[in-house]
């Protein structure tokens, strides 16, 4: 799969140095983005809808140009040298993209268009028909299938040809969850016999699953970059408070929860629920608990848990970051 | 050894544009105008004393048909594969926007050639052993292929501008009733035409294929037909460059 020796060792395999893009030359939508991504590596990016994930993927792609920055994909220079990147990846797109023919034509087809030997195509379409299970319909026409079946092939057949990136923007968008477990596994696999992984989602279970590293990216800037381990790690000895009550008394208790806990605790309100992040939890339980009871508030649910890739991930793209307020 | 990219591309090209259904518009089409419409009208013009047959006649045009018909599977192809993602999967892929455009344009060649091969190959049935002289055929050939990079440029400019399905399938059944009707392909010009009618079959491209196509079939191939030629061959590189040009500026996806 990876062709050794072609990037000097230890050099990253991607590397962006404050990419900044814009369609309308008004607003950026990728905006002073640095990052590596080293060779065998799964790199996520996290984001909302409308937050550059994909304009990220086409600049890498050699799809579009950044207005400025310096981009290096396999050692080359994407405005100068796209085709020789783009022999060397493989990529897999939000969009739909069809043959009008069925499901092994298409999967043979795109092997023909990148060169496979005949045998190699035959021998490559029946694994990943079996892989996954694409059998079914195999003599379906691609335009006759369902959504999730189409994103099926369309992930299966970028597997019809060897590379050295994989670029998956959304792969998983509209698979069921045993499929979806399918496709990471198969990602999972190829990474471990070299493949170097982009991967965007906004499913965050998806991203702890797979992704070494994990940047935040909100608005075309990238608010937090590490591997996940250690983005959790970032409310380190921090625990996490979910607490609801019931939405008539919500306005009341929460401005008194803020006030109580002043700096010593993040918390985040939504409608009747409010998720507090606390470095003693035991005290903390004690101080809701007493709070509610002095002003009569009946708490409806109250439970502590370890931070998630979630918590993180929302309290990146927070406005108020970590500091008390309403998500 | 794998193939050059040109060649995996028009490979693409033809097999995703050579199923039943497409085969029987880009051939069954003009085929049938010629069985129906020869035979139909050439009752008509036997009526009105003409010599030699309507369908022999009608047959160079139906070969001259063939570069329109060549034309509009160029310009589909890029519509579909902007519509369907297939472009930007391509050009993430192992091919530049010029391969692509190249693989376009010789597919519409290959196409209208084959096809007006096929027109020829019914003609020779329905009108026994044809003597198509060798310059004559050169000449049919030679205005198809121009032909077919004309109208595919067409299309392929008018695909590069539209954004909606409805809006692509309209402007091209506009634009063949238009030629097709407006050309020496169905019917000689004639000056007791209308004067709009008259100077809208002298501009038409199709006008000048079908002539040529016509006189080489019958060997009777002027000079007329040599300036026709540049004309198209002009027309073809002046549109060929701005549809070029429309093409690499619009977008890759119609998403």
């Amino acid at each position: 799969m990876l062709s050794p020796g072609r990037i000097p060792s230890g050099e990253p395999i991607i590397s962006a140095e404050g990419i900044r893009h814009s369609y309308d030359g008004r607003r950026f939508a990728l905006d002073d983005v640095s990052f590596t991504v080293a060779q065998g590596e799964v790199f996520g990016l996290l984001g909302r809808n409308g937050a550059g994930k994909s304009t990220l993927i086409k600049a890498m792609t050699t799809l579009i140009q950044p207005t400025s920055g310096k981009l290096r994909i396999l050692g080359h220079d994407p405005r100068r040298e796209g085709r020789k990147i783009r022999d060397r990846i493989g990529v897999v797109q939000q969009g739909e993209s069809f043959e009008f023919a069925s499901v092994e034509t298409n999967l043979d087809l795109y092997g023909f268009l990148w060169g496979v030997p005949r045998a190699e195509r035959k021998q490559r379409v029946e694994t990943l028909i079996e892989r996954f299970g694409l059998g079914e319909f195999r003599r379906r026409r691609s335009f006759d299938i369902s959504g999730g079946q189409k994103r099926r092939v369309q992930v299966a057949r970028e597997f019809m040809h060897d590379m050295d990136i994989l670029f998956l923007d959304e792969p998983t968008l509209g698979l069921d969850v045993l499929m979806r477990r399918v496709l990471l596994d198969s990602i999972r696999a190829e990474v471990q016999r070299g493949l170097t992984v982009v991967f965007t989602t906004h499913n965050l279970e998806e991203a702890d699953y797979l992704c070494d590293r994990i940047a935040v990216i909100e608005e075309g800037r990238i608010l937090a970059l590490d591997t996940v381990e250690n983005l959790k790690r970032l409310y380190s000895g921090k625990k996490t408070i979910d607490l609801t009550v019931s939405p008539t008394e919500a306005g009341r208790f929460f401005p008194a929860l803020v006030a109580a806990f002043g700096a010593t605790a993040s918390i985040k309100t939504n409608g009747n629920a409010a998720v507090l992040l606390v470095e003693d939890p035991k005290a903390a339980l004690a101080t809701i608990v007493d709070l509610s009871q002095r002003l009569g508030i009946h708490l409806e649910w109250l439970t502590i848990r370890q931070n998630t890739l979630e918590d993180v991930f929302l309290r990146s793209i927070s406005p108020q970051g970590g500091s008390n307020g309403g998500a | 050894m794998a193939a050059p990219n040109l060649v995996r591309l028009i490979y693409r090209n033809v097999r995703v544009n050579t199923d039943p259904a497409s085969l029987l518009i880009l051939l069954g089409l003009p085929a049938m105008y010629l069985v129906f419409f020869g035979y139909g009208f050439g009752s008509f013009a036997a009526a009105a004393g003409s010599s030699g047959g309507y369908i022999s006649f009608l047959a160079p045009g139906m070969m001259a048909f063939q570069a329109v018909m060549a034309g509009t599977v160029g310009g589909s192809m890029v519509w579909a594969d902007r519509r369907w993602g297939m472009l930007a999967q391509l050009l993430v892929g192992p091919f530049t926007r010029a391969e692509y455009l190249f693989g376009i344009m010789l597919t519409s060649l290959l196409f209208g050639l084959g096809g007006a091969a096929v027109m020829l190959v019914l003609a020779i049935l329905l009108l026994g052993a044809a003597t198509v002289p060798l310059g004559g055929g050169l000449a049919i050939f030679g205005a198809i292929a121009l032909g077919s990079i004309f109208f595919g440029s067409l299309m392929l400019f008018i695909s590069a501008h539209v954004k909606s399905n409805t809006a692509y399938n309209s402007i091209q059944v506009l634009i063949l009733f238009l030629v097709n009707f407006a050309s020496t392909v169905f019917y000689p010009f004639s000056t007791k035409l209308p004067y709009a009618l008259q100077v809208l079959f002298v501009i038409n491209p199709l006008t000048y294929i079908a002539d040529t196509a016509r006189n080489g079939y019958h060997g009777a191939l002027t000079v007329t037909n040599g300036y026709e030629m540049i004309v198209l061959a002009a027309e073809t590189v002046v549109l060929l460059v701005l549809a070029t040009r429309a093409y690499l500026r619009s977008d890759v996806s119609l998403e």
